[in-house]
């Protein structure tokens, strides 16, 4: 188990090098000056080069990437082109964001669609079993813009009762966080929803045709049981390893949700640093996402032990 | 070993204190301030950087006018009135100029502002910004006299220098502390110590999210009344917040709910949320507004040859243009005029091309009479602007209809200005026509606008070339008044739609949205101050 940990822990970094030499060959290969775009549209073509010098961004491209790649090996992933803030502390300032709007849509999404799911299938067939795949294929079909628009209108401008946006440190109050994260919560639980509960009533319309499900129920336990004890947890290695997946897309895939809400999480950081071409916080973000994309899954397959003890490692 | 259960969940919760302690610690730090003394704003853009001399981007000059104070601020005529000065002289023979500074002046870190910090800002100035340089043509020396006193010296009557030392387009000649003015300017600096009415809150701020300034207890307002960048700026609000919303129906939907106070731009498609609703008021702050410009590479075919670029003046319908995006005819006109309409030096001097209105039969002659022979002519369209793209969209359509052989490359603003700086063929990635926008009052200045400039490779993106052209913005420089700079405006334009530099779009009017309990915001061409404003 060690051991495997261990191995896993070392791909990694391998995987987070070749992310990073990756990206940075995509960004250099995209068009695009960051010294042009900081120095502003009124400027003459000899500033900009001037402000390029200075920045670095004349130096050869294995120059740029090895000199990024040891200052990150000792623990720097370095500033920004145009505030010359420090990325770690770009990327501090946005995380809570992110990961509060992450949690709060796990916490609304996963016991929803698992319910849904379980219930769907235990009702495969019938009314019910078509109102809630009805509810999911809706969550995948309507794209987060217009729940969003649709949620503000309805909730916060004409009801008034939920923030339009932004956001709230838990700091300054956990009721505010709370509410300035209800809105952008089930704009993206809905999607997350729909996607757990359709592979929930999948997996445990296999289970539930098992023998030992058809045994359990000749024993006369109580369909409950059955179906949270017994079918749930056999069916589970499916189930989480989408949970798996959804958390990792949620810390770098919620940049439409951030917008429409005004989040200022890491998506946003990201996307405006890719319209400013500004290197080092695109770089760092993404070997950090990559970093965290890669622990998730280790952790989801660790996690399976948890469920069927018949896995080792 | 195989963790268990309950291994999993206290790291799980464990690794959430810790991740969560240090936005614990920086939220406790904060102060509060009380709703109704801030005003929380939604600007045009972004503010990617602090250094308003470093970069022309208007949301910098925002910026810099909320926390740095100016030698000298323009008046609503235009006249530049002292401002941190509180005396001025100029010697007989114009070649001196002497300043005071007014005293009991402050930075924000408690240092007073001395006369070595100004001569350093201005210095600093000189160097980056495009009126400044023309000034430091004839500057023999600027130095310092004693603790309060400088003096400029030049080697040839300048009468725009105190213009230029007030002027209020980007960028602007902000006195900073001589630590910070004495940097290179082309290396952006990061702190943010002025003297002005506001302080940058750094604390508070979020890069990328919000900008928080606080007003200067210690700032001395000037006794006049306030006039556009004149007179005494009292900061009225405790603070002020800029806040960074890309979407705009989300900064629409917040003001609605009171959530912000100021919208700077409203899209068009979007004021009819606004319209009716008594809590929101919405104003054309700027005046002259905007204007869009198309550049050609002047060094290529077909547009190195003069009757290529005439071709452009009779193939755009600036209306059109201008309808495709803004729809409503109040928010656009067309304009003929080389230094923008409703401006100074608006006038109508060699016009006929746009009187005449849009003419694709002419412009087709014209190509041909270029030797046009069918070399791809591209397009950089800017997809991230709905206005020139839309506008990129048509001219590429005129231009077929011209028998032109267009392509359209579309790219975001920051692939354009890494490729418009090429100056080589389309073939080896370069470019034909680029567009972009300045403000309406931005052209009236032919020395500030790079592109007014005709100096060839050396001078901004397009490189047109003409030495009358030259020679008339060092005379309208060199004149001694308004009446004077006005004639020789005329000479300039007659000139310019001759060789052609550039050809223009049309002009639009944005629509500013705030709370109508906001008062007292000073529509200015170039600048959104928020020194004079309140609420309630």
């Amino acid at each position: 188990m060690v051991a495997y940990v261990l191995r896993r822990i070392g791909s990694t970094i391998l995987v987070m090098v070749l992310v990073s030499l990756l990206v940075f060959l995509l960004l250099r290969l995209a068009p695009g000056d960051p010294a042009a775009v900081l120095a502003g549209d009124n400027a003459s073509a000899e500033q900009i080069a001037t402000l390029r010098r200075l920045l670095g961004l004349d130096d050869p491209l294995p120059v740029q990437f090895l000199s990024w790649l040891w200052a990150v090996a000792q623990g720097n992933l370095g500033a920004s082109l145009y505030s010359a803030e420090p990325v770690t502390l770009l990327m501090s300032q946005r995380a809570e964001a992110t990961l509060s709007l992450a949690l709060a849509t796990l916490t609304v999404a996963v016991p929803l669609a698992i319910v849904m799911g379980v219930t769907a299938a235990h009702r495969a067939g019938t009314g019910t079993d078509r109102v809630l795949m009805l509810f999911a294929v809706a969550g995948f079909s309507l794209p987060a813009f217009v729940v969003g628009y649709l949620l503000v209108y309805l909730l916060a401008i004409q009801a008034g009762v939920l923030p339009v946006q932004g956001y709230q440190p838990i700091a300054e109050g956990i009721g505010g966080w709370a509410a300035h994260l209800v809105l952008p919560a089930i704009t993206l639980g809905l999607i997350y929803t729909a996607l757990i509960a359709r592979i929930t009533r999948a997996t445990m319309l296999e289970t539930l045709s098992e023998d030992f499900i058809r045994t359990a129920r000749a024993k006369g336990l109580p369909m409950r049981r059955v179906l949270l004890v017994h079918a749930l947890r056999n069916a589970g290695v499916p189930i989480v390893t989408v949970i798996g997946i959804g958390v990792a897309l949620l810390i770098g895939g919620v940049v439409v949700t951030e917008t429409v809400f005004n989040i200022p999480g890491v998506g946003r950081l990201v996307v405006d640093a890719i319209a400013r071409r500004d290197y080092p916080v695109i770089q760092g973000v993404i070997l950090v996402c990559s970093g965290i994309y890669v622990l998730l899954n280790l952790l989801t397959d660790l996690s399976y032990t948890l469920i069927d003890p018949r896995i080792r490692y | 070993m195989v963790p268990s259960r309950r291994m999993l969940m206290q790291g799980a919760a464990s690794a959430g204190l810790l991740a969560s302690a240090p936005f614990v610690i920086s939220a406790q730090a904060q102060t509060a301030v009380p709703r109704a003394q801030q005003l929380r704003c939604v600007m045009h853009a972004d503010l990617a950087s602090l250094d308003p001399i470093a970069t022309t981007a208007s949301i910098t000059a925002y910026h810099g006018a909320l926390i740095y104070d100016t030698l000298f601020g323009h008046d609503e005529a235009s006249v530049a009135r002292p401002q941190m000065v509180s005396e001025h002289s100029v010697s007989p023979d114009g070649l001196v100029h002497s300043f005071t500074l007014r005293p009991g002046l402050k930075f924000h870190d408690g240092q007073d502002v001395q006369a070595k910090d100004a001569v350093a800002s201005v210095k600093r100035w000189g160097a980056r910004d495009g009126a400044g340089q023309h000034l430091f043509r004839n500057v023999a020396e600027v130095a310092a006299s004693d603790a309060r006193s400088f003096t400029i010296k030049l080697n040839k009557p300048y009468p725009l220098l105190v213009d230029w030392l007030g002027k209020s387009s980007p960028s602007l000649c902000f006195i900073m502390r001589e630590s910070d003015a004495s940097t290179d300017p082309a290396r952006p600096i990061t702190e943010a110590v002025g003297s002005g009415p506001y302080m940058f809150n750094r604390a508070e701020s979020r890069t990328g999210a919000q900008y928080v300034y606080d007003r200067n207890p210690n700032y001395q307002p000037r006794s006049e009344l306030v006039s556009a960048m004149a007179g005494g700026k009292v900061a009225r609000m405790q603070r002020i917040v800029f806040q960074n919303m890309p979407d705009e129906q989300t900064a629409i939907s917040a003001l609605l709910a009171g959530e912000i106070d100021f919208i700077e731009r409203v899209a068009p498609e979007l004021q009819d949320q606004l319209r009716g609703n008594t809590r929101i008021r919405t104003e054309v702050l700027n005046k002259t507004g905007s204007i869009g410009w198309l550049r050609m590479n002047t060094l290529q075919a077909p547009f190195n040859n003069v009757k290529a670029r005439q071709a452009m003046l009779h193939l755009i319908d600036q209306k059109a243009v201008m309808q495709a995006t803004f729809g409503d005819p109040n928010h656009f006109k067309a304009c003929g005029s080389l230094f923008g309409c409703g401006t100074t030096m608006e006038n109508d001097a060699n016009t006929a091309w746009f009187k005449g209105g849009q003419n694709i039969a002419r412009a087709a002659a014209l190509f041909r009479e270029a030797g046009y022979a069918g070399q791809p002519v591209l397009i950089m369209q800017q997809t991230t602007s709905p206005v020139l793209s839309n506008a990129s969209l048509l001219i590429a359509q005129w231009l077929r209809q011209a028998g032109v052989n267009v392509e359209l490359a579309p790219l975001d603003w920051a692939g354009i200005v890494a490729r418009r700086a090429r100056k080589g063929p389309v073939a080896e990635g370069g470019w034909s026509i680029f567009l972009t926008w300045a403000s309406g009052e931005a052209y009236n200045n032919p020395i500030t606008l790079a592109g007014h400039a005709a100096t060839g490779e050396s001078g901004w993106f397009g490189w047109p070339e003409d030495a009358r052209h030259e020679q008339l913005r060092d005379a309208w420089a060199a004149a001694p008044d308004l009446a004077a700079r006005q004639r020789i405006a005329r000479d300039m334009q007659e000139n310019a739609w001759n060789f052609v530099p550039h050809v223009y779009l049309g002009q639009w009017f944005a629509t500013a949205a705030m709370r109508a309990d906001v008062r007292g915001m000073i529509g200015l061409p170039d600048l959104v101050p928020f020194w004079n404003v309140s609420r309630g």
